[in-house]
């Protein structure tokens, strides 16, 4: 434990024959805290010793009431599990759904499916970032950052008429197609998100305070991030090469070149820089999209959404989103509601597992730069 | 790995327990009794299924039984794994996985506050997300959200109001 001479409170404490510990609130209500989540840090000094999770501020019953709506209204309530990053959930629900209907997407449904995936990647990249520069006092570069988020959420307003909550994907595909001119519209704003991305470049990752921050904090190997869960960007940044996308490919990704771009080295640094590279994948993978719409019909023919059955069994559909695995799996008893949905949050291995393990040892002000570090989304941690 | 051949390896240690099922797709199912399933378990995570996706609990009250649905991955194989087992409803309980992942200790602390499901052995089973709860689990069939909403959330139920006939204002 650290002690600086002369610091007088701990001075006093001293003089009373032992250390005092005390709890410290991380949280639901803290900055670098996203989401009402928090943890409850047992402090010496500034140092913390002991960690516990305090979650459920934000627990909504998700799962519960997904029990009590038809199939198809429940994609309504599934992109509120991750806010920055809405549309896997939509996805990954109306996969599993279609598996059990044993139904086939349109090619352009998929390809839309694939395109707004993607953006909606960029999006909530661009507020890992600026989260992550947030946490570390950067708040210039977190304001910049929305800027660009904000352009990427005007494209889908124009497509789906929402901002953040798309409900864009029903079973069977997605609800309208793109209007006039919305590719181009995506085209152009993904030129100018590559002429603007060096000068983050400069305010984020070309700045000696990050790499000081940020290198060789609560760093973990390949075989430790396999074992416990870790998805993602997370688990990328310690060298492996696994991405949904490319392991059980859905939507247009088996149509479509996708590489893994690793980082390698498994500390928080890699952590942010394997998201730098994910954001440059994520716009050649959007350019190749665009560069070959198919044309056809945007969803399936299912007859009245409002009374789909779905015949029984069970389903698990996976989609790689912008932090990891997001999965949903999905029983029918054959009924007008579904039987059973459970969500697999890529949040809570960090979240609630590996806190034990980085947490104690670090000072306070590390807290928000390591959730950040794990893009720790805590809506799917408290569905 | 083809299924035929994972079929074969896996009846060589474990007989007739382990019943395997294609479900397509690349996703193989496995039922399996309860003191069975961790031997099986610990076996599929030493045959390159190292990735513990998450658990998942479904009732199913007219078997008078609690299924749990470990969903494991192989990044070798790339192949999804359902490994399901039964406990009964009633005292519903099952030993911890998580000497073979640490996050399962996650997962079961959630299922036991949410599904009502004992994980022997598992270090840390207090609540995490509900607060001051004396109801049943609420993801159990017969816990039932507008009653207890009406119970909880209304004067009436609180008995601060005089009883109403309608159910009909219950915030949602």
């Amino acid at each position: 434990m650290y002690l600086p001479d002369g610091y007088t409170t701990l001075e006093k404490l001293r003089e009373a024959g032992e250390y005092a510990d005390y709890d410290l609130f991380f949280g639901p209500n803290h900055p670098g805290m996203h989401g009402n989540f928090g943890y409850v840090l047992t402090m010496i000094g500034t140092e913390i010793v002991r960690v516990r999770p305090n979650a459920g501020q934000l627990h909504r019953g998700f799962e519960k009431a997904m029990e009590n709506k038809a199939w198809a209204a429940n994609v309504s309530l599934i992109p509120r599990v991750c806010v920055p990053d809405p549309d896997p959930n939509e996805v990954a629900y109306c996969q599993a759904v279609e598996k059990l209907l044993g139904c086939e997407v349109p090619i352009r449904g998929r390809w839309l499916r694939s395109i707004t995936l993607e953006l909606s990647r960029l999006g909530s990249l661009y507020m890992g970032m600026g989260g992550l520069a947030g946490a570390l006092g950067h708040y210039s570069t977190m304001y910049l950052m929305m800027i660009e988020r904000d352009l990427i959420l005007d494209r889908f307003e124009a497509l789906t008429g929402a901002r953040v909550y798309h409900i864009y994907n029903v079973p069977g595909g997605v609800r309208n197609d793109a209007p006039e001119g919305w590719f181009d519209s995506v085209s152009r704003l993904l030129d100018h998100l590559e002429a603007q991305m060096p000068e983050y470049d400069r305010l984020l990752y070309e700045n000696h305070v990050v790499w000081d921050r940020l290198q060789g904090m609560a760093p973990i190997t390949a075989e430790e991030a396999m074992a416990s869960g870790v998805t993602g960007p997370a688990l990328r940044a310690t060298g492996v090469k696994a991405d949904v996308r490319v392991d059980a490919p859905y939507a247009a990704y088996p149509e479509i070149q996708v590489d893994i771009p690793t980082s390698g080295g498994g500390d928080a640094l890699a952590r942010a820089v394997q998201v730098r590279l994910d954001f440059a994948e994520s716009v050649r993978i959007l350019r190749r999209l665009l560069a070959r719409i198919p044309v056809g019909a945007v969803h399936a023919d299912l007859g009245n959404l409002a009374k789909l059955r779905v015949p029984a069994g069970d389903a698990y559909s996976k989609v790689e989103s912008s932090k990891g695995e997001f999965g949903y799996y999905v029983v029918s008893d054959g009924g007008e509601k579904p039987y059973r949905v459970s969500v697999r949050g890529p949040s809570l291995p960090a979240g609630l597992y590996l806190c034990h393990k980085h947490l104690p040892g670090m000072k306070i002000d590390d807290v928000a730069a390591w959730m950040a570090s794990f893009a720790i989304c805590p809506p799917d941690i408290d569905r | 790995m083809t299924p035929d051949r994972f079929a074969n390896q896996l009846a060589r240690f474990f007989g007739d327990d382990a019943r395997f099922s294609d479900k397509g797709g690349a996703q193989w199912e496995l039922r399996v009794p309860r003191d069975r399933c961790l031997p099986l378990l610990s076996f599929l995570r030493d045959h390159s299924f190292v990735h513990l996706a998450f658990i998942s609990a479904v009732d199913w009250p007219k078997d008078g039984e609690i299924e749990l649905v470990y969903h494991l991955w192989s990044y070798e194989h790339r192949v999804h794994v359902f490994v399901k087992t039964r406990t009964e409803r009633e005292k519903a309980w099952m030993f911890t996985a998580h000497r073979l992942w640490g996050q399962a200790q996650a997962y079961e602390q959630e299922l036991h506050e949410m599904m009502g499901v004992f994980f022997l052995g598992n270090p840390d089973l207090s609540p995490l997300f509900l607060h001051n709860w004396h109801d049943r689990p609420p993801l159990r069939k017969d816990f039932d959200p507008k009653a207890y909403s009406l119970k909880a959330y209304t004067l009436a139920g609180l008995g601060l109001a005089p009883d109403q006939k309608e159910d009909g204002d219950v915030p949602s």
